[in-house]
């Protein structure tokens, strides 16, 4: 189960795309910051999957 | 090999421990404030009002919100130049010669005021305008006389800054707080009469400890 | 009565946690110092602070208001950003450069986060202590006319964020040093738990940046006037109360493996999810904090509730996995009784003693947290003292406890020096919770009264209930207790920080590992029976707030909530 932390680090990202694009496409519900901070949230927990995924490659490559 | 563990110490008890505190949805939906599976709604709800289903509280009943959830937001759709014009009419119309103001005198408060207000005095059982400004560090009015058993729309609004305008009922308050330029309105009807501390529950500033007003219910 | 075999520890013998803080290069180990030291004095200052306004709600000293509400904004300030965030930024370091095992990656960064973040604390003791006082939120409303104060408070925040990037970067750099040696193909739970929160510091500093940014610029006239505020801030807000617990939690797991030798016996799989789950339900649980809001509709009131009731999902399996694999691995030894295997533990460690006592206070905490995500219940507890009366067993009890806990364990293998007066330090917790109990009883007592939070003179003139004057009154004794028995921990925590004297003995932990027939087929009843005990008392306090709902002589309809 090696790839436990990344899958997990994707489902943050997943769920956080998710409530912010709820709060981006309903903009009745009145809280873009909400957009802001949980998109954020999801690009940088993206980005942790990105690196998580090139040290795996690396390490794999000696 | 045979998981020889006690149920007590296996993974699945112990994830399910984690959603123990879900449990009291139970509680909720047993007070009507959380709705039933399957699209079923509890008795209580938020447009009937859960404290009218309960004993003791006198002959009052909620008033009947005809458009729905429309009561539950901030936007009355009143904009906040008409509020203050109904507001100002409210105080000039009837205020009395001890400092108070009594909505069931003087007539219609609205009908020389357009259409956003609702009736006055209430005889046929409709809800009597009230109209409430928080502002550094009063309210306007702060002083109001109402009845036991009529309902009231009390419209409310902060002038300046966040202000709360909640109102002590003896063995507890209602808290309301309210932002400026928004009208919030509420329907209340006083079961009890007697004296009503009116306080500000959102810091506002320096004198927030002496915003207070006073609802007199006869 | 327990029959078990708890062998202690050998004296001198340091845990692989202290023995790799003992081995830190002293690059890193000064870096630490000076986040553990200035997270001493923030909380310092904010425990001062908190007494003082205590006292002064009790009536028992009286200030000018702008004063008191400057005492007030410095009690927050302190408390619930510098104290909280600076130890958060000195746990993930000194933890994660334990996981690493050769010290902190990237360390200029983590000085520079250290600086951004000491600067921030500069800024904003400054500004609290002399400008509009503004609360811990920094509601730009309260100085539409004096845009230095709004600018400058916001400025400290964003130093603080800026500080806090840079020392999560850091953080994360180091945990992923194993694998990029290829000394580790995986995380351990605790690195994952290190990686995923020291990702969720930087979406909290995102989170401060949006609340706070739009207030600097319109102070310095390049944006307009910060209207949203109050909505932006929920969402810092909102993390900043879980991001705290997520670090306890950590550090629950580090000091039972510290204390006690048990690992978690689920496996670490189990342990990864369950931090991850932090992150994964707080985000969709914050609409609580709004439900007095005018402009939140009726759906989303209803929906937010029902979302609030996961927000202790990861916190109860965390505390579930904890204690089952401790009573699991005690009756592997031997231990018996219903509760009696907990009497093996080294309570005479004071770390042991202050992480067992903030979970009695997590359960107290939880229990009435839960009371008020109910939306229903909003216009009968939010803004009154229901709020600072039960956090308090969150901020104290909880987090404050398990990270001087923590600091008993770590400041002593930093510079080799000794535990200050063990004997008294173990006795400190349950003055604590008894102080929180007065506090928190009469608190909330006040807040289903109606009594405000942030009202100094709660008199009104002798309008108000004559009960409300004798609660407060009530909140500064037991306020009193607990400060004084926090002030005597973290005098004992500074003499540590600063002790250069060879130890005596080492504080006992003892040795439960399980040995090599696993932990056996005994039940584990503590986790559960405590679920039941915790359930079952939010059941007890949401109905007698309902209850007192309905008693109340009014009816009423709408304006953001449903009673």
């Amino acid at each position: 189960m090696k790839n436990d932390e990344l899958w997990l680090t994707l489902t943050i990202a997943a769920v956080w795309a998710v409530l912010a694009a709820v709060y981006a496409f309903v903009p009745s519900l009145g809280m873009p910051g909400y957009v802001r901070v949980w998109g954020g949230g999801a690009v940088l927990f993206l980005l942790l999957a990105g690196l998580l995924t090139a040290i795996g490659r690396k390490a794999r490559q000696g | 090999m045979p998981d020889s563990r006690h149920f007590t110490t296996r993974r699945g008890f112990i994830a399910g421990l984690g959603f123990g505190a879900v449990s009291l949805y139970g509680a909720w939906a047993a007070y009507g404030a959380a709705p039933l599976p399957f699209g079923g709604k509890p008795s209580a709800t938020p447009e009937s009002d859960s404290h009218g289903n309960h004993d003791g509280h006198g002959a009052a009943e909620a008033p009947a919100e005809p458009a729905g959830h429309g009561g539950h937001g901030a936007s009355t759709g009143m904009a906040p130049e008409e509020f203050r014009f109904e507001h100002d009419a409210f105080v000039r119309k009837y205020a009395q010669d001890d400092g108070s103001m009594n909505p069931h005198t003087g007539g219609s408060a609205h009908g020389q005021h357009g259409a956003t207000a609702g009736h006055a005095h209430g005889a046929d059982g409709e809800p009597v305008d009230v109209y409430l400004m928080a502002q550094k560090f009063a309210y306007s009015p702060d002083f109001i006389r109402l009845r036991t058993g009529q309902p009231y729309r009390f419209r409310m609004m902060a002038d300046d800054i966040t202000h709360g305008a909640s109102i002590q009922l003896g063995s507890g308050s209602r808290i309301i707080r309210l932002r400026p330029n928004t009208v919030t309105e509420q329907t209340i009807t006083f079961t009890k009469p007697g004296e009503y501390l009116v306080y500000c529950t959102v810091y506002c500033g320096q004198a927030h400890d002496a915003m207070q007003g006073r609802i007199v219910v006869g | 009565m327990s029959s078990m075999s708890t062998p202690f520890a050998p004296a001198g013998s340091r845990s692989r946690l202290t023995a790799r803080i003992a081995a830190l290069p002293a690059a890193d180990k000064a870096l630490l110092k000076l986040l553990f030291g200035a997270a001493l004095l923030a909380l310092a200052l904010g425990l001062a602070g908190g007494f003082v306004t205590a006292l002064a709600r009790a009536g028992a000293l009286t200030f000018f208001p702008d004063d008191a509400y400057r005492i007030l904004t410095l009690h927050g300030v302190s408390v619930f950003f510098y104290w909280l965030y600076l130890i958060q930024a000195a746990l993930l370091l000194v933890l994660a450069a334990a996981e690493n095992g050769r010290g902190l990656a990237l360390r200029p960064v983590a000085w520079l986060g250290a600086a951004l973040m000491l600067a921030g604390f500069g800024v904003s003791e400054w500004i609290s202590a002399t400008g509009t006082p503004l609360l811990y939120d920094g509601s730009p409303e309260l100085a539409v006319d004096d845009p230095r104060s709004v600018g400058f408070f916001a400025l400290g925040y964003l130093l603080l964020s800026a500080g806090l990037v840079a020392s999560a970067v850091s953080g994360i750099a180091t945990v992923l040093q194993p694998r990029l040696r290829g000394d580790a193909d995986e995380f351990s739970s605790i690195g994952f738990a290190l990686f995923a929160w020291a990702g969720f510091l930087v979406v909290s500093a995102i989170a401060a940046t949006n609340a706070f940014l739009p207030g600097v610029l319109w102070s310095l006239g390049a944006g307009p006037f910060p209207a949203d505020h109050g909505t932006e801030w929920h969402i810092l807000f909102h993390n900043l109360h879980y991001l705290p617990l997520m670090a306890t939690v950590l550090v629950w797991y580090v000091l039972t493996e510290h204390l006690t030798g048990v690992k978690s016996i689920h496996g670490a799989r189990m342990s990864k999810i369950v931090f991850a789950a932090y992150l994964v339900f707080v985000p969709p649980t914050s609409l609580y904090h709004m439900f007095l809001e005018p402009n939140l509709s009726e759906s989303v009131r209803v929906v937010g509730s029902l979302l609030s009731l996961f927000v202790s999902v990861p916190t109860l399996a965390a505390f579930a996995i904890i204690v089952s694999s401790l009573e699991a691995s005690a009756r592997a030894r031997g231990a018996s009784g219903l509760f009696g295997w907990m009497r093996g533990l080294p309570w005479d460690n004071p770390a042991m003693a202050n992480m067992g006592w903030a979970a009695v206070n997590m359960m107290v905490g939880i229990t009435f947290a839960f009371v008020l995500i109910q939306g229903e219940l909003a216009p009968l507890l939010s803004d009154t003292f229901f709020v600072p009366g039960y956090f308090h067993f969150f901020a104290a009890g909880v987090l404050t406890q398990t990270f001087l806990a923590a600091m008993m364990v770590m400041l002593p293998a930093f510079g080799g020096g000794a535990l200050w007066r063990p004997a008294v330090l173990t006795r400190m917790p349950a003055l604590v919770t008894a102080g929180l109990v007065l506090f928190g009883a009469a608190g909330i007592a006040a807040g289903f009264m109606g009594v405000p939070r942030r009202v100094f003179d709660v008199s009104y003139g002798g309008v108000a209930p004559a009960a409300w004057p004798v609660l407060m009154a009530l909140v500064g004794v037991g306020a009193t207790v607990f400060a004084v028995a926090i002030a005597v921990t973290v005098y004992g925590v500074v003499r540590t920080l600063l002790s250069r004297r060879t130890p005596a003995f080492q504080a006992s932990v003892v040795d439960w590992r399980a040995g090599p027939d696993g932990v056996g087929a005994a039940p584990a009843w503590t986790g559960p029976l405590s679920v039941a005990a915790l359930v079952a008392a939010m059941y007890v306090f949401t109905i007698v707030a309902f209850q007192l709902i309905q008693s109340l002589p009014i009816i009423a309809v709408g304006g953001g909530h449903g009673h």
